[in-house]
């Protein structure tokens, strides 16, 4: 394996591993005095687009990083969507894309149930149909026009929000979950056994959005642009609730630290029900929409089925945000309208992405970056574990409690020193040690000895005239004051040549056992 | 109104519900995961039944076997998909829901793909007839689900209660890390919950293919069933599940002879939502806390 490999060859001397990495942050230059203008909400201090300028250390150009791209990908994605399917698609394509833009507003508000409310509650589509129901009853015995079918929607989905929100106050977890499929299928057989609403046909026949003089397109078109502003509508929705005061109580009593926030004064069982109803309105909205774009209700809103593929597009894309909602809507729609062909496959084809997220994935596709970085994490962490020779050097585990940092990179280069003069060392160098006192010595000798002479004193050679001129030994030094030499050795040396030239042999020895 | 037929009829019908009830329950308690290809389970069982029954002999017993078998090995291809490389990684029960949801979609698209969404009816096992029993009248299609599911839940008790991996199984339901700590394997215990549950879902496919037919998605409506009596019983605890059982098949039987046949999923569904909301951990149910 590669990385076997990387840890077995001498480390590439230019390779810096102080922890951590640097990050990458998008650059733009050559701004001018525009380089500290920001953009604002009104009336806020909030920017758009969160960006930092500074000066380059290196080459004092004034630099505009931006801190978070999600926007400019925001902006480009809803571009894109908005323009291309009325532009290239046939009718049952841009009808396709509208279902897309409503699933992915059901998605987008079902998120703030599931993931910001934390109630798993499986009735969103059963939401969305008491929406359409209720107001294409309206429409269709009390003669409502479109618009106030919009505005009647929300109603009905409060009303069936707040229905079920009764038993989410006493149950948790897949209990919940059970239950809302038990009340989705009981509104399926309800609305099928009940005449007035149309029995298993569905309530057709309410008012639509589209003018009757307009030509079938340009409908289609219409109840498309209509459909992408509820998508829009439900974003900023996800981005107010979630954002902002309601979703920052939920997120400080996530799962198994309600009491914690309990007792920091949150009350995040309130909060947890506003969020609830306040996305039940907004499904029920959308059921309206449904309404008055395909002309009433029918049952298949009810049915357990189409509640597998809601699920399987918010499991696809990641449960907890939105952009995960709207990819993975986007996948799955895909798939499931525009692949229609393959028949029963596609459902196949689906199931298999929906398998394979889960097994492979922990937090749908935008859980990957983390998902990839914590898998590099291990991956590192194991390598460090598996280093077994230090030579010296400090190790990334040691580098994090030394303070002073100067002390890691001294330590480092004189390992890497030490290496490149054991090289230098051969039978040829000692020999030219022993004959070349006060001549002139090769560069490789007077390497060696300059990297002797630095080294600290303590422990440091010397030589100690026993006789002058007679009788020497090696000690070696104590390095603190007051405290004498200690005798290396019992070898006596009859001159101070020799005795310096075992010193040398000594360090020499020192340096290739290191 | 007959009420002897209606004690046999619920009776007759919370023994097959009871049998995908404690193998949903069973599976709750020792893995953790909520298993909603229970029902995938069911239908390729009765598949299998009705593929014995073509090719090999409609015997009674080949085609109870064949049921028992082939929801042994979908049980435990289950447990190889979803529970296997599943188990210990982040976020499980979350993600093993999901999974076992795919598969169940898969596989039921697959059937439709293999079989047609033509129904079959597996051969009367128990003969045509009845038999009366001091004053009631008992069909044997009845009699022989009564007995047939008696014996399979006796048996299957008594090895939970006596056998070695019984013991395992036992062990693993109440404390998972605690039991690997002490030599349970997970993986070969959790295989084997997969395939004796997947056994009961198996002979409760036969069973009610003496009523119904088989079709490609025939499990879902017995998957609802089994998961409202599991949920009701309180999952995890088998005692519960028996009791939901016996319940919900009178509300059954009870709601098809005095309202009609298309009322019964409100009836039960409303039984159910009382239940949950009288007794949220349902009626015998604990495990929730307990399994931390």
């Amino acid at each position: 394996m590669a990385v076997q490999s990387d840890i077995e060859e001498p480390r590439a001397p230019a390779a810096p591993s102080i922890v951590g990495v640097r990050r990458w942050w998008l650059v733009l230059r050559g701004h001018g005095p525009a380089s500290w203008q920001r953009w604002r909400y009104p009336f806020t201090r909030r920017t758009p687009l969160l960006s930092e300028t500074d000066y380059n250390p290196i080459t004092l150009n004034a630099e505009r990083r931006i801190l978070n791209l999600a926007p400019i990908l925001w902006v480009i994605g809803l571009l894109v969507v908005a323009v291309i399917p009325p532009l290239i698609g046939n009718n049952s394509f841009v009808l396709s894309a509208t279902s897309f833009a409503m699933y992915a507003a059901i998605n987008i508000v079902w998120m703030l149930q599931i993931s910001t409310a934390g109630i798993f509650s499986l009735a969103s589509l059963a939401t969305v149909g008491a929406g359409a129901y209720g107001s294409s009853y309206l429409s269709v015995y009390f003669g409502f026009p479109w618009w106030a079918m919009w505005l009647t929607g929300p109603l009905f989905g409060l009303v069936f929000g707040v229905i079920i929100t009764i038993p989410a106050i006493r149950l948790e977890g897949f209990y919940y979950a059970l239950l809302t499929v038990g009340i989705a299928e009981l509104c399926r057989v309800y609305v099928i056994q009940d005449q007035t609403l149309g029995s298993a046909n569905g309530l057709l026949g309410a008012d639509s959005f589209v003018p009757p003089s307009m030509s079938d397109r340009g409908g289609l078109v219409l109840g498309y642009y209509l459909g992408f502003l509820l998508l829009i509508g439900a974003l900023a929705l996800y981005r107010g609730v979630n954002g902002q005061r309601l979703g920052r109580l939920l997120r400080a009593a996530p799962e198994k630290h309600e009491a914690f926030a309990e007792a920091l004064g949150i009350n995040y069982r309130i909060a947890r029900i506003h969020v609830f109803l306040i996305s039940s309105t907004a499904l029920g909205g959308v059921g309206a929409f449904y309404a008055t774009l395909l002309h009433g209700a029918t049952p298949s809103l009810f049915t357990i089925d189409q509640l597998l593929l809601l699920l399987a597009m918010i499991v696809v894309g990641g449960i907890g945000t939105a952009e995960g909602a709207v990819v993975g809507t986007l996948i799955v729609v895909l798939f499931d309208k525009v692949f229609i062909g393959l028949g029963p496959v596609r459902l196949i084809l689906i199931a298999g992405i929906m398998l394979g997220t889960v097994l492979f994935l922990r937090g749908g596709l935008f859980g990957i970056p983390a998902q990839y970085l914590a898998w590099r994490g291990k991956r590192r962490s194991e390598r460090r574990g598996r280093h077994s020779s230090k030579g010296g050097e400090v190790m990334p585990e040691e580098a994090i409690e030394i303070a002073d940092k100067q002390a890691i990179f001294l330590r480092r280069f004189d390992a890497r020193l030490r290496a490149e003069l054991k090289q230098l060392i051969t039978e040829d160098l000692i020999k030219e040690h022993r004959r070349t006192f006060g001549k002139r010595r090769s560069d490789a000798l007077e390497r060696v000895l300059t990297y002797f002479r630095t080294a600290a004193v303590t422990d440091k050679y010397a030589i100690l005239a026993v006789k002058p001129f007679a009788e020497y030994r090696i000690v070696a030094l104590s390095g603190r004051r007051g405290v004498p030499p200690r005798a290396v050795d019992d070898q006596l040396f009859t001159s101070e040549q020799d005795a310096l030239h075992g010193v040398f042999l000594k360090r020499v020895q020192d340096l290739m056992d290191s | 109104m007959d009420p002897y037929y209606l004690l046999l009829t619920a009776i007759s019908l919370a023994s097959i519900y009871g049998l995908l009830a404690i193998g949903i329950s069973i599976i709750w308690s020792s893995l953790g995961m909520i298993n909603l290809a229970q029902g995938f389970t069911f239908t390729v069982a009765g598949y299998g039944a009705w593929l014995a029954a073509q090719n090999i002999s409609t015997n009674g017993f080949v085609v109870v076997a064949a049921g028992v078998l082939t929801g042994a090995l979908a049980g435990a291809a289950t447990g190889l998909l979803a529970f296997i490389p599943l188990y210990d990684k982040p976020n499980f029960p979350l993600r093993s829901l999901i999974a076992t949801l795919a598969i169940s979609l898969m596989g039921g698209q697959c059937l439709l793909w293999l079989f047609t969404p033509r129904v079959r009816a597996l051969p009367k096992i128990f003969g045509v007839g009845s038999i009366h029993i001091g004053p009631a009248t008992a069909t044997y299609d009845k009699v022989g689900a009564i007995v047939c599911s008696a014996i399979l839940l006796l048996l299957t008790l008594g090895w939970m209660k006596s056998s070695r991996r019984g013991l395992e199984i036992r062990a693993m339901m109440q404390n998972p890390e605690g039991a690997a700590l002490v030599g349970v394997g997970l993986r070969s215990t959790a295989m084997a919950v997969m395939m004796v549950t997947g056994a009961m879902a198996g002979l409760a496919s036969v069973l009610l293919s003496q009523t119904y037919f088989i079709s490609p998605f025939a499990g879902t409506t017995p998957l609802v069933k089994g998961m409202v009596v599991a949920l009701a019983g309180g999952l995890g605890s088998i005692a519960g599940a028996l009791i939901a059982a016996v319940l919900i098949g009178f509300v059954e039987a009870f709601t098809a002879v005095q309202l009609g046949g298309q009322y019964v999923l409100i009836t039960q569904f409303l039984f159910i939502i009382a239940v949950l909301l009288a007794r949220p951990r349902g009626i015998a149910g604990m495990i929730e806390h307990s399994r931390e």
